[in-house]
């Protein structure tokens, strides 16, 4: 008897499942999955991502969309786990019936994902998720339209040789593939310039209290930190070394510097650096200028950062594709086919610099610069880029000793 | 025919006719979810023999899910051993320590317990995140090896698919529902629930409470160490995640809303939880807003106050309104 | 370094004085009830929240006193709340097991509240020192810690001052340890749950918003002190306040100086291992003689 409401309860579910699949009609518009973590702790940058994609389909569907078709996008939630993640993008590939799945986000999501796209031969253009093996995998569908994160790092590289040369350096990362990768890489490069590095330590994502190790780094004084840390603990970081008076030349990476981090540290983040895409800043380049003005007035209260660059470029990549690849014809796999060859030769400018593809599917035309946040007038932070001198608009700053500070 | 029959034949056409659902139902997509539900039957399961009949408070049976996940997983990435072997190797190694962590037990009860336990699977999930050399940290281990291909016959599964991998978890759930059913009826099973509703009385008759209890820690652990690896070798990707605390407290919520110490109480649960999931999400679409988790806190707050029995407890009852009493003998507790 | 060493310990004690400001409550609300609420670190949340607001509504140092004593109030009211909507109806009536799970369900309900009402990007409360800082004698920490220390004391100080002098206190203190013998005694044994609760659930509350000053707030924050309140009490004994006294600063210090000189990364576990180990010999913590004392 249990049994039998058991079943008739999976009944129930099955029948609510077919009932909200979206019938197929003639003029169906053109459908992109795009995948994201849309709740959860990262949701904040995933829906700034997802603003500027949203900034990309206004343009493209008030132009008629393509082939007459209107874009339609699809979202999956990936909630930042694999297994969601996977369910997400099998529901779009194998369900809705998606063209291409863009976004992306959380690499450890991503990389399950990507290599599920890839086996069902739908192309998968991957944006922010930055750790190399989503595209070191010789998985020919596999694109990602972000630099990865040897990239990023190396944004910084020509910097620290040709203006910093620091003499001592010290690692406190975050306890991710990022901050191990990229310790490797830093760790690297400081051997080439002789720094010696005076001491590695690392934290649990998701730490508040930081007062221990920075305690130590304030002992072993090195001229530069490497940290790598995402939003909430770079700004708890920062504020508990201005509490142990320490300081130091920080060298990040530009995931931090959101809207968030700044609200958090206001002038206490000044003379903090990362390696990072700032389309604000790179207002020089009119193609990145006309993406920032066209954000700026369709949502107002928001800055248009790295995560909405990316994600309006990804879109933009796609749709491009879609387009040289030709009208859909209904036949998926083709489809998808033709597309993924469209995807190949990709040669396009858009908000972050050129976007072209390599061997492996990884963009190798954009390149992050190392940005330092600098204090305006009235005190209050935003990143400028500071090399190479073509594109920087303004210059390095040394760190001052607390006291000396003029906004405190 | 008698009732009893009648029982044994709908359960046994159903579950027959769940071997034919793939026939049915073509949707990947689908069978990812129904997958994914099988899995964590036997998770449920696996934490209802401790919690629900043993009456331990085990809010670390995430590790041990983890811990079979990345067992299996390695042995098949780096030694090469077939993921068949390597199930079983997980759960094997799970339930080691699910056995040591029987021996806390033995002395702790209630928060005590509790806190002992999810100390234990924030120890281990610490340890997959630094111990980089071996678990890649934080990004975990991906392209971990599909399940060998098999034949029976002329038919052959290469597990591409999750059609194949449907079949596969469907048995093992089976198998483990055999396999506790049998544990719980028999007296081994009787004197864990002695154990449970009265520790010290259960001693006083004679019963080793501490050979029991560590022996359900070591079941437990198994059943759940043998549901991480086929997680492991069908999602492809396990990361410290998998041993988080939000991970136990879904199987813990699966079970307490489908019934505590019952049968198919976890069964229920995990089919009904995971599918409510995967509604939400297409609701969420509609909405834009996540109350999944709001639900499940709230349901789980409802089931204890209104139905402590869970829906099988519920389901219980409306059997009994609608269709009378007089089944006197029928042994109790539970059964199907 | 010696001064290392020193500024560890400093650390160590600002955070364990929240620490233990937290766990009083849990352990009261133990003592009293013989319930173990894993939602008591969703109570420091909540106050971190109203604290927030208020200090929109009323900025500067006034406002942020005064926001700790909304969050008291707000989290007291949501205490009782919940102690009679949740837990009432469950005390007596099943094992153990029940009131953790119901708990369990009660911490996914609010955590996931004020995700879906708040959203998840971290707020601040603002400093109400702006971020001066003190140097004592090489030793440098910022003055909002100093303050946080010494409010954590004063707040303890005060409700020891209540549980020994109060009608209420002694109320409390009779119901935990005879809640029977104490109903004899005439005391209203309902007033004196929800006297309790509000009291716990308040002291959680100024505790979230010392913590969510001194670090950030967002609505997944009330799942760490939660597992460090019961450890703090855990250590010191369930139902013990002085123990949850003495366990908080001690696991402050324990973790901060581990966190420094054996592993950062396993700091979070420092104070697993410590209750593991303590539990292993004393079954009833480090000061528990028996349950509910």
């Amino acid at each position: 008897m249990k049994k039998f409401f058991i079943f008739v309860f999976h009944a129930i579910f099955l029948a609510g499942f077919s009932i909200s699949a979206v019938p197929v009609s003639a003029s169906e518009p053109i459908k992109i999955g795009i995948l994201g973590p849309f709740t959860g702790s990262l949701a904040f940058n995933a829906s700034e991502m997802r603003k500027g994609m949203e900034l990309a389909l206004d343009g493209v569907n008030s132009k008629g969309g393509l082939f007459g078709r209107q874009v339609e996008l699809v979202f999956g939630d990936t909630e930042a786990k694999p297994d969601k993640g996977l369910a997400a993008v099998k529901k779009l590939v194998t369900r809705d019936n998606v063209l291409v799945v863009g976004g992306g986000y959380a690499s450890s999501v991503n990389i399950a994902t990507s290599e599920f796209c890839h086996y069902e031969g739908c192309p998968n253009v991957v944006a922010i998720a930055i750790s190399p093996t989503i595209t070191a995998r010789g998985y020919d569908f596999v694109f990602r339209t972000s630099p990865n994160s040897p990239q990023f790092l190396e944004g910084v590289n020509e910097w620290l040789e040709k203006i910093k040369r620091p003499k001592t350096v010290a690692f406190f990362m975050e306890n991710s593939d990022y901050g191990r990768d990229g310790q490797k890489i830093w760790e690297a490069q400081c051997k080439k310039l002789g720094a010696k590095v005076l001491g590695s330590f690392y934290f649990e994502i998701g730490s508040s209290d930081f007062t221990a190790p920075i305690s130590k780094l304030k002992d072993l004084k090195p001229d530069v930190v490497f940290s790598i840390a995402s939003t909430t603990e770079a700004a708890l970081i920062q504020r508990q070394a201005k509490e142990l008076n320490f300081v130091s030349q920080w060298i990040g990476v530009g995931g931090q510097f959101t809207e968030a981090f700044f609200e958090m540290t206001g002038p206490v983040s000044e003379y903090a650096m990362g390696s990072s895409l700032e389309p604000t800043k790179a207002m020089k380049d009119p193609i990145t200028a006309a993406f920032v003005n066209a954000y700026k007035a369709k949502f107002p209260e928001s800055r248009p950062g790295i995560f909405s660059s990316q994600g309006y470029d990804n879109l933009m990549v796609i749709v491009d594709a879609i387009k040289r690849a030709g009208e859909p014809t209904g036949n998926l796999v083709a489809d998808r086919k033709k597309i993924r060859d469209a995807l190949k030769v990709t040669d396009i400018r858009l908000s972050q610099g050129l976007i072209q593809f390599d061997e492996t599917g990884q963009v190798f035309t954009v390149f992050p610069s190392p940005v330092q946040v600098q204090l305006d007038e009235n005190c209050k932070p935003d990143t400028q880029i500071i090399f190479p001198p073509e594109r920087a608009a303004s210059e390095y700053q040394v760190p001052k000793p607390w006291a000396e500070r003029r906004c405190k | 025919m008698s009732h009893r029959r009648v029982i044994r034949l709908c359960a046994g056409l159903f579950v027959a006719a769940l071997f034919f659902v793939p026939q049915v139902i073509e949707a990947r997509y689908i069978l990812h979810i129904l997958v994914m539900a099988g899995i964590y039957t036997i998770m449920t399961m696996s934490w209802n023999l401790l919690a629900g009949y043993t009456g331990q408070l085990n809010l670390g049976h995430a590790a041990f899910f983890g811990i079979g996940a990345y067992t299996s997983a390695l042995t098949a990435m780096n030694f090469g051993i077939s993921p068949w072997l390597g199930l079983l190797g997980g759960g094997c190694v799970a339930a080691f320590f699910g056995l040591l962590l029987g021996f806390p037990s033995l002395r702790l009860s209630g928060p005590y317990l509790a806190i002992t336990t999810i100390g234990f699977a924030e120890i281990l999930r610490l340890v997959a995140t630094n111990w980089v050399e071996l678990t890649r940290g934080s990004l975990g281990l991906s392209g971990i090896p599909l399940l060998t291909p098999i034949s029976i016959g002329n038919w052959t599964m290469k597990f591409y698919f999750e059609r194949d991998y449907y079949y596969v978890v469907l048995v093992a759930a089976l198998l483990t529902l055999f396999i506790i059913r049998r544990l719980v009826q028999s007296e081994f099973g009787i004197s864990l629930q002695a154990l449970r509703d009265d520790e010290h009385g259960a001693q006083s008759i004679g019963i080793n409470t501490a050979k029991y209890k560590l022996a359900a820690f070591t079941i437990s652990a198994f059943f759940a160490g043998f549901a991480g690896g086929l997680f492991a070798h069908f999602s492809r990707l396990v990361c410290p995640h998998t041993m988080s605390l939000h991970v136990t407290f879904d199987a813990l919520t699966m079970t307490m809303i489908g019934g505590l110490g019952s049968i198919g109480g976890p069964i229920l649960g995990a089919v009904a939880l995971t599918f409510l999931s995967e509604w939400l999400r297409v609701l969420e679409g509609f909405f834009k807003v996540d109350i999944r988790l709001v639900l499940y806190g709230m349901l789980l707050i409802f089931t204890i106050m209104f139905m402590r029995e869970g829906l099988v407890g519920v389901i219980k009852s409306l059997k009994d309104r609608f269709l009378g009493f007089g089944r006197a003998s029928d042994g109790g507790a539970d059964h199907d | 370094m010696e001064s290392l060493f020193l500024q560890q310990t400093l650390n160590g004690l600002i955070i364990g004085s929240i620490y233990s400001l937290i766990a009083i409550g849990l352990t009261m609300i133990f003592g009293v009830m013989k319930i173990a609420n894993f939602a008591h670190g969703d109570y420091s949340m909540v106050g971190a929240y109203t604290a927030v607001f208020f200090v929109a509504w009323v900025p500067g140092w006034f406002g942020w006193v005064g926001s700790i004593l909304a969050a008291a109030a707000v989290v007291g009211v949501l205490g009782v709340v919940t102690e009679r909507l949740v837990f009432r109806p469950v005390i007596g009536r099943w094992t153990d097991i029940d009131v953790i799970m119901v708990s369990i369900g009660l911490f996914i309900l609010l955590e996931n509240l004020a995700q879906l009402f708040f959203g998840a990007t971290p707020r601040i409360i603002s400093d109400p020192f702006k971020g001066a800082t003190v140097n004592l004698g090489g030793l440098s920490t910022s003055v909002l810690r100093l303050f946080c220390l010494g409010f954590s004391c004063v707040t303890i100080a005060v409700l020891q001052i209540f549980l020994n002098r109060s009608k209420f206190g002694i109320a409390i203190r009779a119901a935990s340890q005879n809640s029977f013998a104490a109903q004899l005694m005439g005391i209203d044994i309902n007033l004196v749950y929800r006297l309790t609760f509000a009291v716990g659930a308040a002291l959680a509350g100024i505790g979230g918003v010392l913590f969510g000053t001194t670090f950030a707030v967002h609505p997944i924050m009330g799942a760490m002190p939660t597992l460090k309140a019961f450890i703090v009490t855990i250590l010191g004994g369930m139902g013990n306040i002085r123990g949850a006294i003495f366990g908080g600063f001690i696991l402050g210090v324990a973790e901060s100086l581990g966190g420094n000189y054996i592993s950062m990364q396993y700091q979070h576990a420092i104070g697993f291992f410590i209750i593991i180990l303590v539990l292993l010999v004393r079954p009833s913590g480090l000061f528990g003689a028996k349950e509910g004392t």
